[in-house]
């Protein structure tokens, strides 16, 4: 199955986004016709080395090498004419549009104008039987599962000649015997020569598909092997095990009060079900698992922005229904949603226009609102999260990206909630800042709130967590306090693996 | 906290900020001033107060309209039925007041009649999700047919006489008209730039799922803007029958894109999320003065609807690459 030159070459592969180092200095060597997994924990770089391979992402230094030959891919394009491509998570088709027309979008065969549609017909049952995989030609995209959606992008970028396909966490939201039929077909086309990375957090379906594992931890390469030197377990291990890189305020045992919000049984239908968890005043509860595995859906059924249609929520000791966040406000419920920028911040509007966007009620007097009393609302909030803002009358679009972060903090404990729900509290922020952050968070803790939080980041959830729930593929897979929070209990719980083997100690650093 | 981190890129990317965009944000009424002054200079019959007053008298009905529209605007909907209402509603109050005598009546009749279609427009655009385009398109044609159904397609005049001093009565040596006008501009310019709802309207358009998450009942601040709209054209549909002593149903969607004009030309984002009512103001006046210094220099009102074209088109270009090249 070797051949002389491998199909792909990175060498010293550096790219950052921001303060984000994602990858640094990775070597990985792809062989033609095998199915390659790249494996690691949220934000590990496995995508991001995906996307460098495909053309999406540019590294900032380092060398790609296709067939032996060096190459700069600027672009999806550029990659496509190396015969590389990718099928994202997100997939990408017409979807009003029929499956023959998604495959052959802007490369149909035509006599001036006209589409061959008859050859164009020909083609795509010459693919399919070269293939194996089989979509009904004329089906409406939409129409099609999630699945059959999936084949439709393997037949599209085959159909344009790709030899190498990334799949970015293709089973993410595949039913199981989807995902076996995926296998199948991944393993027919690597034995037809077409070179496979395979990125993905399932374990044992990596195993069983991948001819070769490459495992990555905080993006850096931990190890390259053949598949079969693997075990679910060994990989897990491989993937776990670091030093805390920015030190954590220390932990404040919460008094043991009675719980502030209390979530009985909550569900959505086909995104989670059986939600149970507490968080008591002064108390940090982390809701940790994979991406994906349903964490953001449960707190936005609790902020009121989506509803539940099972279970309850109480909040005080009282049943609460929140039909609109607006509700939730009122209770003393402080969002910060994960993205800023789509769902947080008004970005050309002021630091003041911001922070006091929840409050305006208070700040009205008459028909008006007092401008003096908004002044003073929003300095007490963003001095209480250490916004440096050189004038808060100027948009928060001139603010670096973790001053923005805060002022999202800020705008949510303006109106002095009872319980804080962040989604990703630090996504996008610089080192400094995120440790301000913490601090913000550990303060309000130990001011008798309940702060809630849904983190991808392993030392965050233990940094900060008094207690931690792991959730897997929409459920609870398993609760942690104490000393039992450990990177090694957490990854066992979210990647299904019993916990046991050797233990990895320099987690374990939180004071 | 920790007060030394202060990041350093923050003073320095604001610097020097202010002057640009004082350029660039007031660039239609440095426009509009520099129109008026060549105007003044080389059109006689154009600096006079008289001129001016009726200037003012003619824009009133729109600015009635284009105000309340740019909170619409601002809000992210649009309403194009702003017109069918302007027919609709001084029908109804004519043929109330020729009925009953009372001209107040009258007044409630119209009030209400824009209140209700601008009701019927926020449920299919709130309740219903249609797009506010295609909903107040389509509200158009309903309501412009009941305005044949109202007026039995005559053309309807006031009984009284004092229905003329609505919009026709001097005060201060303007129009009644010019007063109305300049109390509806002063209403919505409060609600936008002093009131909690100016606010909310405006994080309603600028990013809604922030606004939602915010606490802001998004669709309640919608629906309030087009209802606004609604009355307000009512209103001005009832002072242009009053200036003209008559009303007559027709399907002419011409008064709403003067309105649209006099918005988009002051720099209000059709995008939403941003815009100001001064600059709506600024806007309609800038359009008047085009037309009025075009009709005293005896221009071919053919060639003068070539010209004005061309103008909005220029104004809104430059302000857009103006905008662009501020953000970059």
């Amino acid at each position: 199955m070797t051949t002389p030159v491998p199909f792909l070459r990175l060498t010293d592969v550096h790219k950052s986004f921001g303060a984000v180092h994602a990858l640094r200095g990775v070597d990985i060597t792809v062989e033609a016709g095998t199915i390659h997994a790249l494996v690691g924990e949220n934000g590990a770089g496995k995508s991001t080395l995906g996307k460098v391979m495909a053309g999406l992402h540019r590294p900032d230094r380092g060398t790609v090498q296709v067939q032996g030959r060096t190459v700069d891919l600027q672009s999806p394009r550029d990659a496509l004419g190396h015969g590389i491509t990718i099928v994202a998570q997100e997939l990408a088709l017409v979807e009003p549009r029929s499956v023959l027309e998604n495959v052959y979008l802007g490369s149909e065969p035509h006599r001036g104008p006209v589409v061959r549609t008859r050859l164009l017909r020909r083609w795509f049952a010459e693919l399919t039987e070269r293939t194996g995989i089989a979509v009904p030609p004329d089906a409406c995209v939409q129409d099609l599962s999630i699945a059959d959606q999936q084949k439709v992008e393997i037949l599209r970028a085959l159909a344009r000649g790709a030899e190498a396909i990334v799949m970015d966490e293709p089973t993410a939201r595949l039913a199981s015997h989807e995902a076996e039929g995926l296998v199948t077909i991944l393993r027919q086309l690597a034995a037809s020569g077409t070179t496979i990375v395979y990125v993905s957090h399932f374990l044992d379906e990596v195993l069983q598909v991948a001819d070769r594992v490459t495992v990555l931890r905080d993006g850096q390469l931990v190890s390259t092997s053949p598949a079969d030197d693997h075990t679910a377990d060994s990989l897990v291990e491989a993937m776990v095990g670091r030093s805390l890189a920015s030190a954590f305020p220390a932990k404040q045992l919460p008094a043991s009060a009675a719980p502030l919000l209390e979530v009985e049984n909550l569900g959505r239908d086909g995104v989670f079900a059986g939600i149970d968890l507490e968080v008591r005043p002064g108390e940090v509860v982390v809701i940790t698992g994979l991406v994906g595995a349903g964490r953001s859906e449960v707190l936005q059924c609790i902020v009121g922005d989506r509803r539940a249609d099972h279970g309850t929520v109480r909040l005080c000791g009282a049943t609460k229904r929140f039909r609109h966040p607006r509700a939730a406000v009122d209770a003393g419920i402080a969002y910060v949603p994960e993205s800023r920028k789509t769902h947080g911040l008004l970005l050309e509007t002021s630091v003041n226009g911001n922070v006091s966007l929840p409050q305006l009620k208070k700040l009205t007097r008459g028909l008006s609102i007092s401008r003096a009393r908004e002044r003073e609302l929003v300095a007490a909030a963003i001095t209480r999260v250490g916004v440096k803002a050189a004038n808060p009358a100027l948009p928060v679009s001139t603010l670096s990206g973790g001053n923005q972060q805060k002022v999202l903090f800020a705008k949510a404990l303006s109106g002095d909630p009872v319980l804080l729900v962040a989604d990703e509290p630090t996504r996008g922020v610089d080192v400094q800042a995120k440790r301000q952050i913490y601090d913000v968070l550990v303060d309000l803790a130990s001011r008798g709130l309940g702060v809630l939080v849904v983190s991808s980041e392993m030392e965050e959830v233990l940094g900060l967590a008094h207690r931690v729930v792991v959730m897997r593929t929409g459920r609870v897979a398993g609760q942690l306090a104490g000393p039992d929070i450990t990177e090694a209990n957490i990854a066992a719980l979210a990647f299904d693996r019993p916990a046991g083997g050797s233990p990895s100690n320099d987690a374990g650093g939180t004071s | 906290m920790t007060a030394e981190t202060i990041n350093p890129r923050t003073p320095r990317a604001v610097r020097g900020l202010p002057s640009l965009r004082a350029g660039a944000q007031y660039g239609v009424l440095w426009a509009t001033l520099a129109l008026f002054t060549v105007l003044a200079v080389t059109t006689p019959g154009f600096a006079t107060t008289d001129n001016l007053r009726n200037l003012l008298d003619q824009q009133a009905t729109v600015l009635i309209v284009a105000a309340p529209l740019t909170l619409a605007v601002i809000a992210g909907v649009f309403d194009v039925s702003a017109s069918a209402v302007y027919v609709l509603a001084p029908l109804a109050a004519i043929q109330v007041q020729n009925q009953t005598g009372s001209i107040p009546l009258a007044v409630l009749v119209a009030l209400t009649c824009g209140v209700l279609c601008g009701a019927v427009n926020a449920t299919f655009v709130v309740l219903l999700r249609v797009n506010s385009f295609i909903a107040t398109l389509a509200t158009s044609y309903v309501f412009f047919g009941v305005g044949y159904l109202v007026s039995d397609q005559a053309i309807l005049t006031p009984g009284d006489a004092a229905f003329r001093d609505l919009a026709t009565k001097q005060i201060l040596g303007v129009t009644s008209a010019t007063w109305l006008a300049a109390l509806v501009v002063g209403i919505t310019w409060f609600l936008l730039t002093r009131s909690r709802m100016g606010r909310y309207v405006y994080a309603t358009g600028a990013n809604p799922d922030a606004a939602r998450l915010s606490g802001i009942r998004t669709g309640g601040i919608v629906a309030a803007t087009l209802v606004l709209v609604g009355t307000s054209a009512g209103f001005a549909g009832l002072v242009n029958a009053s200036q003209g002593m008559s009303a007559q149903a027709t399907d002419d969607f011409g008064f709403v894109f003067t309105v649209i004009a006099a918005v988009v030309v002051g720099g209000t984002s059709i995008a939403g999320g941003s815009g100001a009512v001064w600059r709506t103001v600024v806007g309609a006046v800038f359009i008047a003065m085009i037309g009025n210094g075009l009709n005293l220099n005896q221009i071919d009102p053919i060639y003068q609807r070539i010209i004005l074209g061309v103008v909005i088109l220029l104004a809104v270009a430059l302000d857009a690459t103006a905008r662009r090249r501020l953000t970059n």
